[in-house]
């Protein structure tokens, strides 16, 4: 019985659920505000996002006539359900563990590209052009950075080596750094490290690789037909994609705790999060433009995915 | 809380631009209005969409000429309720230097009710902040309108 609790509890509240939906719209508008001050603007308010969602919910809701209605109103709801169970897997270190057989990295690699998949299947059911060609853009450039993600997740799990139970597991890789310390500043991973940090802004979308909702170019692609609260959803899924993203990261590199009890704990990660996001997204994105999408095809082939590789073969040769 | 929501609504309003053959004068000061760090209309929350789904605020330039006018209307439906719509430029509302031009029919307030005017030829960014200022007014009364007739 109070397992099931515990999983609701993890399911509803925290670290999923409410929690990761606060801490994801409070880092959407941490975004928007630190790159508003980095151009000498002033920017939105940092709550900014959920005023946006509340808006959002005043709208009508129109469907075109030629899409398919159950897959446009499916595709946001599938989104956002995949990142919920994604961010309440997610270990939040000192303050909870992750889900025993659940948080790892097998599991997780299944359930990250589900947003991509929501966004592809919202393109081709919206029935219009700029619809299929974010489509397509979607799918090619989630090829291309998931072979750096997977061989940086095998670096990782190579390095350390099943410390505490199966070698996948978030937990054990957990365990692992803070008893060695935190694989940031392993010089053997330094490659992998680069290659994540560089996947984050990938899988967001932002920056250089701002391909699949170029609103410039292909009119925001997928999202082009939506409007109102379904629009409203995709707007939380990506804020809550973001979270999963980012305590990812900041569990494969960087998960030590600091003495203080839970509170403490709970400001630090939050603090490694916000870190995170402005280095790899906003400062990112502030500082460059759009690819073509052959160019971010051939950049995550040739410039990331062979440091990621260069990190799993080290980290198989010193073990 | 669904009147907190309306409060909150008229705080995001999301700009789209439909350029109605118009000399591209105005076009260029929108752009330049709402888009460079000066101005900053972030703000105020806006944000310009590439999708008139997305759209709150409708900036209509030029004298809506025949040839786009239909593409014109059927985009401006394309808009989602509650939508406000400010003209910019003189050309919306008198045709401007193209009026009685043999491509130039009816004004666009023919067709489409026009909530906030901003004459100039072209107006300054200024005078567009304003006008986007004063078109969240008349969607915040549209929105409590909506509150009321909904209860």
């Amino acid at each position: 019985m109070s397992s099931i609790l515990e999983a609701a509890f993890a399911t509803v509240v925290f670290p999923g659920g409410l929690f990761a939906l606060a801490l994801g719209l409070f880092l959407k508008g941490m975004d928007r505000k630190v790159l508003a001050r980095l151009q000498r603007r002033v920017g939105p308010p940092i709550y900014q996002p959920v005023i946006d969602i509340a808006k959002l919910l005043t709208k009508e809701t129109l469907i075109p006539t030629t899409a398919n209605e159950l897959a446009f109103r499916l595709a946001p709801v599938l989104g956002l359900t995949g990142m919920l169970v994604a961010a309440a897997l997610m270990p939040v270190a000192g303050v909870w563990n992750g889900v025993t057989g659940l948080s790892d990295l097998l599991v997780l690699l299944y359930l990250l590209p589900i947003p991509a998949m929501g966004l592809m299947l919202a393109g081709g059911a919206s029935s219009s052009p700029y619809g299929s060609l974010g489509y397509s853009r979607e799918m090619a450039v989630m090829f291309a950075y998931e072979m750096p993600l997977i061989a940086s997740f095998l670096a990782v799990a190579v390095r350390t080596g099943g410390a505490a139970g199966p070698m996948l597991s978030l937990s054990g890789i957990m365990a692992y750094q803070i008893h060695h310390g935190a694989l940031l500043l392993d010089p053997v991973m330094l490659p992998a490290v680069a290659a994540l940090i560089v996947f984050i802004p990938g899988t967001m979308g932002s920056g250089l690789f701002d391909i699949a909702e170029a609103e410039s170019e292909i009119l925001e692609g997928p999202l082009l037909e939506y409007s109102g609260p379904l629009l409203a959803v995709f707007q939380l899924m990506s804020a809550v994609k973001l979270v999963v993203v980012l305590e990812l990261v900041v569990a494969l590199l960087c998960p030590n705790p600091i003495p203080g009890g839970v509170p403490a704990n709970l400001v630090w990660h939050v603090g490694k999060c916000l870190l995170l996001l402005l280095v790899s997204v906003t400062c990112f994105r502030a500082a460059t433009g759009r690819l073509r999408v052959d160019q971010g095809f051939a950049f995550f082939l040739k410039f990331t995915s062979p440091l990621a590789l260069v990190s799993l073969c080290l980290a198989i040769t010193l073990r | 809380m669904l009147n907190l929501i309306n409060k909150l609504a008229g705080r995001s309003p999301w700009i789209y631009r439909i350029n109605a053959g118009s000399c591209n004068g105005c076009d260029v000061e929108m752009a330049t209005a709402a888009l460079i760090p000066r101005y900053d209309v972030e703000r105020l929350g806006c944000k310009y969409c590439g999708s008139p789904r997305h759209a709150d605020v409708v900036l209509i330039s030029g004298p809506l000429t025949l040839r786009v006018r239909d593409k014109v209307l059927r985009v401006y439906d394309e808009i989602p309720h509650p939508k406000v719509t400010v003209a910019v430029g003189v050309c919306p509302v008198s045709g401007g230097c193209f009026r009685d031009g043999y491509s130039v029919g009816a004004n666009i307030d023919h067709y489409i009710p026009l909530d906030v005017i901003v004459p100039g030829c072209p107006p300054r960014p200024q005078a567009i902040i304003e006008g986007v200022l004063k078109a969240v007014g008349v969607w915040r009364a549209r929105l409590e309108e909506g509150l009321c007739s909904h209860s």
